[in-house]
């Protein structure tokens, strides 16, 4: 098995609305392989979500986390942690709850480790005063790929679980979250927010209102917000959806015109005791903070084909419509293209053909 | 043949902040007190329950209704809904009327599962002043004292446990109960929850023992305690009027019943959820283990742990950690940093993922969270329902 390293700097930043307004956040940045003299360059600069964490089952997966403190807020001395949400059996110590372990203060790393077992898709989150800094958008999506892929017969090909009915093409992250834009002010300025009145005015995907969720990755004008959420593919290929739900609220969305064929819920193919497929089709998709679901479907013909929350309150930028959690699936048409070869080598096509991360960001996992 | 007296009375509930509020409860004993939520029930599948409602009520009247019990009777017909002289619906159930009234509810399980028991009048506003509990039915061939027949929905059926808790959501705007404490209008437009509660209580009391002398209105704490590999039975049940996410740490959950129903229907349908949604009204059975990752001083863990003082242990003045990463271990705390860690259990922390609602009145840590304590051994008394 490979080993997988990152370190992440906690610190704070600025998300763009399209309504023009800009909002104060606390977040990650990937910082892996920065020299040591360098890493205080990204100070400010968190982005949300934050970094996607991604292994095999069965890597070890070693992540320093380093606090880099928030220069917007230079009074505030917050610690930060990670905690990764849904890994089985964890020790407290790599689990993240400051109060029954450790929490990282300003200028300190604390290295967190974990060997994934079962594939999937989890979350990760600073669980240091939890109500703000998840809020305040210290959030991030981690994925967890199958030793099938690895198998002789399956390599080169890509499944969800370690089943070959869940083998798909390409794959899009869908990251649900929302802001009270109220709270993210009074944080800047130094102020209590009492979060019993959390009443959120935006609602986010991959970080992005729309019609910024359907901008490419690495869009120049949001630097903050580097994962896409338009998810393009061709007529006829099976494409994975990642669903995670990080808000406060529980969301319901569903694509116009494609089913979606539930396959797994909180990291665990939806399997019965004996090996029965219980995935289930469904038109919506209703998910509670703190859920994630994978859902694939076969891409129709040609067409635009919005995806949205069904609580229409949310597809609103701060009360003007359309805005919030709403993006497009763009199919278009077939391709004759050359085979992919079987042959390539593991480790290589991470998120490479449906991407919705920026170029820059698409890293693979290292396996020495 | 079963028998259940229960009370209804009024008292004031503590909040970890300092505030007071009250509220109406059942109490299970004439001279006892109100709590919140009511005594837990544990009944048989098969045997005849009598439920006796006394209402001290000045004012309004009482029911109680039982989803998932049918038929219920009272005066040896079926209960039925209560209207007032315009026709108003009053009651989903027969009611006790105020000031000393009575009535008598009887039903007989006939299935086991965890069920929640709550007034049927006005509970739009009675349920969120108090007015709810959990009814357990142990399944016909329950035996305690034969791992194969201490299940949850009988043997055979993979619900063995080892022990078990019960833990109801719930939820409160003080604001509102106490102006019904003041005599005025319950206003639901303006409900705002505050507090939101496991057992009637927020953290940090959650995590107290049952019975604390200085919160006599809510007997119940929710701390969930076992050993490694235990298989702990966790009954959840929704009593409040919101739909709350509830997430353990340490491990997925195997979700076994819902509403007091096997999940088993030709195949078995339990699955592992790490956030499970309590809805309104629901319940769910929920087996949960936890077997560690394998590291001892022997087998030590692959980072290296760094010097206390450069991390932050204990920010709020204590901590539960222990201070060693493995079980059963002791280790430095800093000077000055309170442990509630007894003999180098684990904590894994149970809350909603809905984190506004892990604080009381805007303020973390509180609410509906509490921990799963893995303690490296631990007597058999705990985590048992009467």
């Amino acid at each position: 098995m490979g080993t997988v390293s990152r370190r992440y700097g906690a610190t704070d930043g600025f998300v763009m609305m399209p309504d023009g307004t800009t909002h104060y956040i606390f977040g990650f940045v990937d910082i892996t392989g920065v020299p040591e003299h360098m890493i205080f360059e990204s100070r400010g600069r968190a982005q949300l979500p934050a970094p996607l964490l991604e292994a095999y089952e069965g890597d070890d997966v070693y992540l320093t986390l380093t606090n880099l403190g928030m220069p917007g807020r230079p009074d505030l001395d917050d610690a930060h942690t990670i905690h990764w949400h849904g890994f089985p059996n964890q020790i407290p110590l790599w689990d993240g709850v400051p109060e029954v372990s450790l929490s990282v203060p300003v200028g300190r790393d604390f290295v967190y480790y974990y060997r994934p077992r079962d594939p999937g898709t989890y979350m990760y989150h600073c669980h240091f005063e939890p109500v703000e800094h998840i809020q305040m958008g210290m959030v991030g999506p981690l994925v967890v790929r199958p030793l099938i892929e690895k198998a002789p017969g399956y390599a080169g090909r890509k499944f969800a679980y370690n089943d070959p009915a869940t083998e798909f093409d390409r794959e899009y992250l869908i990251f649900l979250t929302e802001m009270d834009s109220r709270a993210h002010h009074l944080v800047a300025n130094v102020q209590e927010f009492d979060w019993t009145e959390y009443r959120p005015n935006y609602w986010l995907l991959n970080g992005r209102a729309y019609p910024d969720t359907v901008k490419p990755a690495g869009a120049a004008e949001l630097p903050a917000q580097p994962y896409s959420a338009l998810v393009s593919v061709r007529t006829g290929e099976r494409v994975l959806l990642r669903f995670v739900n990080l808000g406060y609220q529980q969301h319901t969305v569903q694509i116009l015109g494609i089913p979606l064929r539930v396959v797994g819920e909180d990291a665990r193919r939806l399997l019965g005791v004996h090996g029965e497929d219980l995935s289930r089709r469904r038109n919506t998709l209703y998910l509670a903070p703190g859920q994630t679901a994978d859902a694939i479907f076969t891409a129709p013909e040609p067409g635009v084909y919005p995806l949205y929350s069904t609580n229409f309150h949310r597809n609103t930028n701060d009360g003007s419509s359309f805005g919030g959690m709403v993006t497009e699936v763009r199919v278009s048409p077939r391709r004759a293209r050359p085979e992919r070869s079987r042959a390539r080598p593991v480790g290589r096509r991470r998120w490479s053909h449906g991407d919705n991360r920026p170029v820059g960001e698409r890293r693979v996992p290292q396996h020495p | 043949m079963a028998t259940i007296d229960l009370w209804v009375k009024d008292g004031y509930l503590s909040t970890p902040d300092g505030n007071s509020i009250y509220f109406w409860g059942f109490s299970a004993s004439p001279d006892g007190r109100a709590q919140v939520p009511g005594p837990h029930l544990v009944v048989r599948q098969g045997e005849q329950v009598t439920v006796n409602l006394m209402n001290t009520l000045p004012l309004e009247p009482v029911s109680i209704v039982f989803p998932g019990q049918w038929p219920v009777s009272v005066d040896g017909r079926l209960a039925r809904p209560q209207y007032d002289q315009a026709g108003n619906l009053v009651s989903f159930a027969d009611h006790a009327p105020p000031d000393r009234g009575v009535i008598s509810y009887t039903f007989t399980p006939e299935r086991p599962g965890t069920f929640l028991y709550e007034s049927g009048t006005h509970p739009h506003k009675q349920v969120p002043m108090g007015l709810y509990g959990a009814l357990v039915v142990r399944p016909a061939d329950y035996d305690p004292g034969d791992p194969a027949h201490k299940t949850a929905y009988g043997f055979g059926t993979d619900t063995e446990f080892d022990r078990e808790y019960l833990l109801i959501t719930g939820e409160i705007d003080p604001e509102l109960n106490n102006a019904v404490g003041e005599g005025r209008p319950y206003p639901v437009p303006r409900f705002r929850p505050r507090y939101w509660t496991l057992n009637g209580r927020c953290a940090p009391d959650t995590m107290l023992p049952d019975r604390v002398p200085h919160l006599p209105h809510q007997p119940y704490g929710s701390m969930v305690m076992g050993q490694p590999g235990e298989k702990i039975l966790i009954r959840l049940a929704g009593a409040g009027v919101d739909n709350h996410p509830v997430h353990p740490h340490g491990n997925h959950v195997r979700v076994v019943g819902a509403d007091g129903r096997l999940l088993r229907g030709g195949t078995d349908l339990s699955g592992r959820r790490f956030t499970v949604l309590v809805g309104a009204g629901q319940t769910w059975d929920l087996v949960f283990s936890w077997t560690g990752l394998g590291f001892t001083p022997e087998n030590p863990i692959p980072t290296v742990l760094p010097n206390r003082r450069n991390l932050g242990v204990g920010d709020a003045g204590w901590t539960m950690w222990s201070g060693s990463p493995y079980l059963g271990q002791k280790g430095d705390i800093p000077v000055g940093v309170v442990s509630f860690n007894e003999f180098g259990e684990y904590y894994f922390m149970l809350h909603a993922h809905e984190e506004h609602k892990i604080t009381n009145w805007g303020e973390f840590p509180g609410g509906m969270m509490s921990m799963v304590a893995i303690y490296p051994s631990l007597s058999p008394a705990v985590g048992t329902l009467p």
